[in-house]
């Protein structure tokens, strides 16, 4: 096996992306686990940048950062201060889910170890912004305005119903 | 160089000169830091009629700054007891890493820069939106009221003004074809983009005093309110690092407003006899000036109008300002 600076900056990031997920659900604070998922997001970025598309690690950093911060936000306002969720566990259950586990990760090998994936060579690291943009605005021109239709009546939704609470309040008083 | 560098094969020798370089830059920007709280402190002096710091360093008071950082670091280490001890120790590393990985894709002159990556300008802002976990949690994670007060408002606050300072450079990028920082200096040959883009300069001016916590928009550690905000708790190094970041991003702000709308090292008037770098540290000067000018001049917001301003005015501007921006670029063609 060689050594590359890319082989080593991917096992780095992989691993702090895997650790992220697993501390995610053994932590028992609602503060800790969105620690763990912001260094599972920024590892995925950089797993992105690896694969030379910047465009969408920026835009994964840009959009989740802001997205964990609201996560962080609710966490904060909605469980109670001190809260840990409490851990369950039997002996037969842990020993079916290490059974499942198991054998989850033999079918992942078994499916994974021979799996050909023809290498196809493509021009997508290029100038990747750019190819997005373009692929956006012509080919996948409909789906995009759908989507922004859909972001835009999210939108006014959430403000609707923040403004019908508002209405409530000042009845009340 | 650096590019030679990056296709090379890894080894130690390799490792050693990317360490050796991110230290320089290290120490060159703590540098700046050190002198950018003394002439903070000097232009606020002479602004309030004041004399600034006139005792350590001579007249000038050019060792303040390093008496300070220097009583910071002796200072006793003071976790209270009540704190959730991880998170406490864990945030001002989190604040401050990013505030230093943005400074890597900057481009300080056509040759002093480190990555040259095509989507410069988007990573900026990206990264630099995590600082706002770093305070947050510093917030949280001190149990104390105010400092989870001040946190809130440091996550409020960010979020809404990062989306007018996108929308506010989307402008530059419609007019130059491209997120990258060297090809927006490049673009920049016939006229900054302060003067094609006034409107967008001014949001992102605006927007980016509120992403760096400044005076009016230092609401997460308004100091007569919250007592410090955020990091109340914190003490000696830690305290230290949550100052640092916030002076690296002045730094790297002005950077970034010096490269995007004030044509980075390219000389005005055909003046080329003077080396790039000279230029570009005199608008960064600059910059940082107005920065320091405004936090002595203007009062704080108030926190409701504070979000109003962002979301009613400088969100909508930079909107009519991009469609502005795009009409303008159909009529006159490119």
């Amino acid at each position: 096996m060689i050594f590359t600076g890319e082989f080593l900056a991917f096992m780095g990031l992989a691993l702090v992306a895997i650790i992220g997920g697993v501390l995610l659900l053994n932590l028992n604070k609602v503060i800790h686990m969105v620690v763990a998922l912001i260094f599972t997001f920024v590892a995925i970025a950089g797993i992105y940048v690896l694969l030379s598309a910047e465009f969408v690690a920026a835009v994964q950093i840009l959009i989740y950062s802001g997205a964990i911060t609201i996560i962080m936000l609710f966490g904060i306002m909605l469980t109670k201060h001190d809260d840990e969720s409490e851990a369950k566990s039997g002996k037969w259950r842990k020993l079916f889910l290490f059974l499942g586990i198991l054998g989850f990760a033999f079918a992942v090998y078994i499916g994974i170890y021979n799996f050909n994936v023809e290498q196809v060579p493509t021009k997508l690291h290029e100038n990747n912004t750019l190819q997005i943009g373009e692929a956006l605005y012509s080919k996948y021109i409909i789906p995009f305005e759908l989507t922004s239709v859909l972001l835009l009546v999210a939108l006014v939704g959430s403000i609707i119903l923040a403004k019908n609470d508002k209405k409530k309040e000042a009845d009340k008083e | 160089m650096i590019e030679d560098l990056l296709q090379s094969s890894p080894g130690w020798a390799n490792f050693g000169i990317f360490f050796l370089l991110a230290v320089v830059l290290l120490l060159v920007v703590l540098g700046f830091v050190t002198y950018g709280i003394l002439a903070e402190r000097k232009v606020m002096g002479f602004m309030q009629l004041r004399h600034g710091p006139n005792q350590v360093g001579g007249r000038w008071g050019l060792l303040q700054t390093v008496a300070d950082v220097l009583k910071l670091l002796l200072k006793e280490d003071i976790i209270p007891k009540a704190v959730d001890r991880p998170l406490f120790i864990l945030a001002p590393v989190i604040a401050f890493a990013p505030s230093f990985m943005v400074l890597a894709t900057l481009p300080f002159t056509d040759k002093f820069q480190f990555a040259d990556i095509g989507v410069g300008l988007l990573y900026y802002i990206a990264v630099s939106g995590l600082t706002v976990f770093g305070m947050l949690l510093g917030g949280w994670a001190s149990n104390n009221k105010y400092a989870l007060l001040g946190g809130m408002r440091a996550a409020a606050q960010m979020i809404s003004y990062e989306i007018p300072l996108v929308m506010s450079v989307l402008g530059v990028i419609l007019l130059s074809g491209s997120l990258n920082l060297n090809e927006i200096v490049a673009r920049q040959e016939h006229g900054w983009f302060m003067f094609l883009q006034p409107i967008g300069f001014i949001v992102f001016f605006i927007a980016s005093i509120a992403e760096l916590n400044r005076t009016p928009f230092d609401l997460p550690e308004s100091e007569n309110e919250l007592v410090a905000g955020f990091h109340v708790e914190y003490s000696g190094f830690r305290w230290a690092f949550f100052m640092l970041s916030e002076y690296v991003y002045l730094f790297g702000m002005s950077t970034l407003i010096t490269v995007v709308f004030l044509g980075g090292w390219l000389a005005p008037f055909g003046l080329t006899f003077i080396p790039g770098a000279i230029w570009f540290a005199l608008k960064f000067s600059v910059v940082v000036f107005v920065y320091i000018w405004l936090r002595s001049t203007l009062p704080r917001f108030r926190a409701d109008r504070l979000m109003e301003f962002g979301w009613k005015v400088l969100l909508p501007i930079a909107l009519a300002n991009i469609f502005l921006t795009a009409i303008l670029k159909t009529i006159f063609g490119a």
